[in-house]
């Protein structure tokens, strides 16, 4: 797989120490089952994070901590929740949280040539999937915070770039842009923002807030 | 540590794991604290990381991860768990190749490997140290680093792609 958009270095150390919000951790979790180098960045991240803490001071347990602990060691093991295997090659790590496949989702329309399905919002930031036809352009905006966007499949271009399946693109105030579905097949993102998109066109100024963007 | 953890995994040795949970939980206890856990929370995390350890101390792969290392991982999805509940963003290794089996003269290399990682992040000067664990642990923006140390956003960038490359090239990993 040919990767060309990556996460930045502080992405993924966030990732690899656990300190990701929820929607950032997905989309990297997910941009790493496509990009084999981000996977061997976080895992030599994990072993910063081994060293770190071999060498952090220790915060000391109650003194029955370690007893309770021993107590329980014969207890069998609680089996691990896993859902039925895929049958269109979805990530497992976003299959978790559409309970199911990428063609099982039921898309919300949104005019023509668009769809969206939420995912989840905490603590403002939100993650969504987002479909469009081929040649669908989405309309200038600009953003008011961060947007990830990860193709998913299909792919898109803008003036920042061409981006495929797997690739990631991470855009902030400073950008103003209008990405363009690639014609031939639909294009499927997975997008996460922390704060509302910015629309320039007035029908979607008004519909952007009544869809969550 | 790591031989503490083979007697586990083999022999169901209660005396090593004792010992692994005498020095690694309240390491565990004092990360998940730096991640924002409170520390009864934390408390309650460290145990189970451990009950996990024995666990799955048959699925411990020495070639892949050092004891701590395999440990921090277990720490930090359980975390991620408590925060998420059911759902989290955790790799399925399911969804990709495995990558090729490190054979033996691999394992030895690992374990060296990372004993100079430890002596690389100890040696590390103090403002590059400071840039990588507030990265690491409190995933602030390299804005906010910047307007807390008082140093210009480019300095911020500049010193964990400093660290990073050390810690790279102590792995002995140049890409």
């Amino acid at each position: 797989m040919n990767i060309r958009h990556h996460p930045d270095e502080s992405l993924l150390l966030a990732y690899a120490g656990g300190a990701s919000d929820e929607a950032t951790g997905l989309i990297i979790a997910t941009h790493m089952v496509f990009c084999a180098q981000c996977r061997r960045s976080v895992a030599l991240m994990e072993k910063i994070g081994g060293g770190l803490l071999d060498t952090l001071p220790a915060a000391p347990l109650s003194a029955a901590a370690r007893d309770a602990v021993l107590a329980r060691l014969d207890e069998p093991a609680p089996a691990p929740a896993r859902l039925p295997p895929s049958r269109d090659g979805t990530p497992g790590v976003l299959r978790s949280y559409l309970g199911g496949d990428l063609s099982d989702v039921r898309w919300r329309r949104m005019g023509p040539s668009l769809a969206y399905k939420p995912l989840f919002k905490r603590d403002g930031i939100s993650a969504k999937l987002l479909r469009g036809a081929p040649g669908t352009e989405v309309g200038h905006h600009t953003h008011r915070g961060q947007e990830f966007t990860l193709v998913l499949s299909g792919g898109f271009s803008d003036i920042t770039g061409s981006y495929g399946p797997g690739d990631l693109q991470i855009a902030d105030g400073t950008l103003r842009h209008s990405p363009i579905a690639d014609p031939g097949e639909d294009c499927i993102n997975l997008a996460v923002t922390t704060a509302p998109l910015k629309f320039e066109n007035l029908i979607q100024k008004i519909a952007g807030p009544l869809f969550g963007f | 540590m790591d031989a503490l953890l083979r007697r586990v995994a083999e022999a169901k040795d209660r005396a090593a794991f004792a010992a692994l949970f005498d020095h690694f939980a309240p390491r565990i206890k004092s990360y998940l604290m730096r991640l924002g856990a409170p520390p009864s929370q934390a408390e309650d995390l460290a145990q189970e990381a451990m009950l996990s350890l024995w666990r799955k101390a048959h699925l411990f792969d020495a070639s892949k991860a050092s004891a701590a290392t395999w440990l921090f991982t277990i720490a930090r999805n359980l975390r991620i768990d408590a925060i998420r509940r059911e759902k989290r963003p955790e790799l399925d290794p399911q969804d990709f190749e495995p990558e090729a089996e490190p054979d033996a003269d691999a394992v030895i290399t690992l374990a060296a490997d990372e004993v100079r990682l430890r002596a690389a992040l100890k040696t590390l000067p103090p403002d590059q140290a400071a840039v990588i664990e507030q990265s690491f642990f409190a995933d602030k923006p390299h804005s906010q680093i910047a307007s807390e140390q008082g140093i210009p956003l480019g300095t911020v960038k500049s010193r964990l792609r400093l660290a990073m490359a050390r810690l790279k090239a102590a792995l002995g990993d140049a890409s």
